[in-house]
Parts: C-alpha cells; sequence; structure tokens
C-alpha cells in the first residue's frame, strides 16, 4: 500500500525500515544535533524505533521520529548533570584561590574537565592540584562540596528528563491509538468481505432455487 | 583583548543613564528585546507550506478532515515547541565575564571618578558600589553556561506539556 506524502513522496509499508524516515517530510525528520553529536548514532536510535513498528503509517512514522529525539534530549541533559558538577567545581576552585579577578575561570574549567577525564597535561594537572591546595581541599570534597552548589540546576535539570519521560508517554499512547485504529479498519474490512461472500453465496443459492 | 575596567565601568553608568530608542526603527528594534521564544504568540499553522503537505500526508490513514486538521496543528505546534527548545538550549543567555569577575570593592575610587571628578558624596559612591554588587550577584547567581541553558530550557517546560497533550489528544480522537 502506498501513502501520498508530497506530490513526488511515497511512504510505502513494505518499505526497507531505513528508507522510512527519510521519506517524511524534512522538518518531520531532518535532526537538529549539535556540532559534536553523531548523526550516524542518531539514525541508527531511529532505525530501531521504526523497526519496532507493526504499521508503519507516515504518521506512526513521524511520531517514532519525535520519540526518538526524547531519547537524544535524555541523553543530552544526563551529560549535562555531569558538565554541571564540573562547572560547580571549576567555579569552587576559582572562588577559593587567591584572586577571583586573575582566576581566569574559563582556563581553569578546561583544565579541570582534562584533569577528571584523565587526559590533563603536565602544567594543567598542576594548575588544579595548586587551585586545590589554595582552596585547602580534596577532589572528593570539592565535588561534594560542588554538587550541593549546583544542587538547584541539577534539579531543574532532572525536571527536564522527567519532562521527555512524559512526552514519551504521550507518543507511545498516540501510536498505540493509531495500530489499534489501523487493526480495528482491517478487522472491519475483513468482516465486510466475509458479509459480501455471504452475501453472494446466497445470491447465487436464491437464483439456483428460482431457476429449479 | 584585554578588558579596561575604568572604560567598561564608564560605559555601563554612561547606559544607566540612557532613556530608550528615539527613532522609530530604534523603538521597533527595541520592542523585541524581551522577545524570548515567541511561543506565546498565536501561531497560523493553516497558511503554512507544511500544514497542507501534513493533511496530504495524515489523510492517506483513514481520518476525517477535522481529525487530519487537528493532527496537523498539534505535530507543527509541538515541532514549533521543540525548535524553539532546540534553539534556547544551543543559545543561551552569554555570560557577563566582566561583571562576574570585577573587584567591586577594588572599584571604589573609579566610581568615584565616574560619579564627578572634582570629588563625589561617599554616599553616592557607595550606592553604585552597592548596585554593581547587586548586579554581580545575579550574574554569579545564573551560574555558567551549562546551569544558563538548563534553566533557559527549564522555562520552557510547560509549553513542551501543552504541546504534547495537544497532539496526543489530536491523535486518540481522531
Amino acid at each position: 500500500m502506498l501513502y501520498n506524502v508530497h506530490s513526488d513522496i511515497y511512504l510505502d509499508v513494505a518499505m526497507p525500515v531505513e528508507d522510512k524516515s527519510k521519506s517524511l517530510l524534512p522538518f518531520l525528520s531532518s535532526p537538529k544535533l549539535l556540532p559534536d553529536e553523531s548523526e550516524a548514532e542518531f539514525q541508527s536510535g531511529l532505525q530501531s524505533l521504526l523497526s519496532e513498528l507493526d504499521n508503519p503509517s507516515p504518521l506512526a512514522v513521524a511520531l517514532v521520529s519525535q520519540l526518538n529525539e526524547c531519547f537524544w534530549w535524555i541523553r543530552r541533559h544526563t551529560a549535562d548533570k555531569e558538565l554541571l558538577l564540573h562547572e560547580a567545581m571549576a567555579r569552587l576552585l576559582s572562588r577559593g584561590g587567591s584572586n577571583w579577578m586573575a582566576s581566569g575561570n574559563s582556563a581553569l574549567s578546561v583544565a579541570l574537565e582534562h584533569y577528571l577525564n584523565g587526559s590533563a597535561q603536565t602544567d594543567q594537572a598542576a594548575l588544579i592540584e595548586e587551585a586545590l591546595i589554595d582552596a585547602n581541599l580534596t577532589l572528593s570534597d570539592l565535588r561534594a562540596k560542588a554538587f550541593k552548589d549546583a544542587a538547584r540546576h541539577i534539579k531543574m535539570v532532572d525536571d527536564l528528563i522527567h519532562r521527555q519521560h512524559q512526552t514519551i508517554r504521550h507518543l507511545q499512547r498516540s501510536i498505540d491509538s493509531i495500530d489499534y485504529k489501523s487493526r480495528l479498519i482491517k478487522r472491519m474490512d475483513l468482516e465486510l468481505a466475509a458479509l459480501e461472500s455471504k452475501q453472494s453465496v446466497k445470491g447465487v443459492l436464491s437464483l439456483d432455487d428460482k431457476s429449479s | 583583548m584585554t578588558i579596561n575596567p575604568h572604560r567598561s565601568l564608564a560605559n555601563r553608568s554612561n547606559a544607566l543613564k540612557s532613556t530608550g530608542p528615539k527613532s522609530v526603527a530604534g523603538k521597533r528594534a527595541s520592542s523585541q528585546n524581551s522577545r524570548k521564544h515567541g511561543l506565546n504568540s498565536a501561531p497560523t499553522f493553516e497558511l503554512s507550506n507544511e500544514y497542507q503537505e501534513l493533511i496530504d500526508l495524515i489523510a492517506g490513514e483513514g481520518f476525517s478532515a477535522f481529525a487530519c486538521a487537528d493532527i496537523a496543528v498539534g505535530l507543527l505546534n509541538y515541532r514549533r515547541v521543540m525548535d524553539a527548545y532546540y534553539d534556547t538550549y544551543t543559545s543561551p543567555e552569554p555570560e557577563d565575564e566582566f561583571l562576574r569577575d570585577m573587584n567591586v570593592k577594588a572599584s571604589h575610587p573609579i566610581f568615584s571618578e565616574l560619579l564627578s571628578p572634582s570629588g563625589s558624596e561617599p554616599q553616592d559612591v557607595r550606592e553604585m558600589a552597592a548596585f554593581f554588587a547587586d548586579m554581580q550577584r545575579q550574574e554569579r547567581r545564573k551560574g555558567g553556561p551549562v546551569s544558563r541553558r538548563s534553566s533557559d530550557t527549564h522555562k520552557l517546560i510547560r509549553y513542551q506539556r501543552h504541546g504534547i497533550a495537544r497532539l496526543s489528544r489530536a491523535v486518540r480522537r481522531g
């Protein structure tokens, strides 16, 4: 069965899964990614969701694209929680240092990021260790303090993640209702076909009776 | 480029004396200053090409004309919210590094010079310092870029809630 999507775009239910999302309207299917994000990873998530669709109608594919975006947002926000902690740690270190004005917060943030990843150069590691001594803190103390400091923003990110979960629930319900609707239509078609065949058999029988 | 604290403070003090734009173009531009995401304005999806394309897309699935229109509007509205969400997330309010890092106490002589080169009242200087200290507290409270984008996107939660509820309702009713 073919669905007319646009003047020159058609969605075929028998179409390979990879092509279904591409056949949708661009504003529904083209992902908005950040510079460091992989489109291949985004598309592979979408394809795995699409492959689970029983009835890949255009509307279902459009809703699944939105669903995939929600999962992507959850991923971004989860990464943000760790970034918020790092940001608060850098802020505490620069505040604990001898001079706020000349602390060079951005340099300290970059150095801390590398230090926590284990990819810090010697001068960056030295800068962080010096800042920890200045602030009279160990790394775990700093993390605990930073968590307290960033709690308000971490709570906000948790709210954002929760919102995405709620959105996923809405989208799932919508997809289920489309699926149910199409199954209902299919069942009614079958019942109608059965009634029609019954009618035609009855018609043939009554014609036979009349002729005999 | 190094920031000259004296120059920067002078600019900010002069800006406080501004009485706003005078020209029509300036007024038109400044009327959009407080516009954040545009989600409070009523959209007219019915006139867009996307709307008609979506109607064609959904009509093939056996929905009534009314349901098609409802779902198309729901989907476009949800996309509008999510696009604004993405824009807000990717371009948070920029950090004012000068204000964040300035040493208010050490700037007292500059305030004094700015207020009156011939010698100003200590009360005026104290008020100006308090003003900048308050602005600095607010700036620091907003945190870094990740904190800013989190609190900016947090403000869009209610639009997202309404958008998805509207779409879901339209699909299930259809």
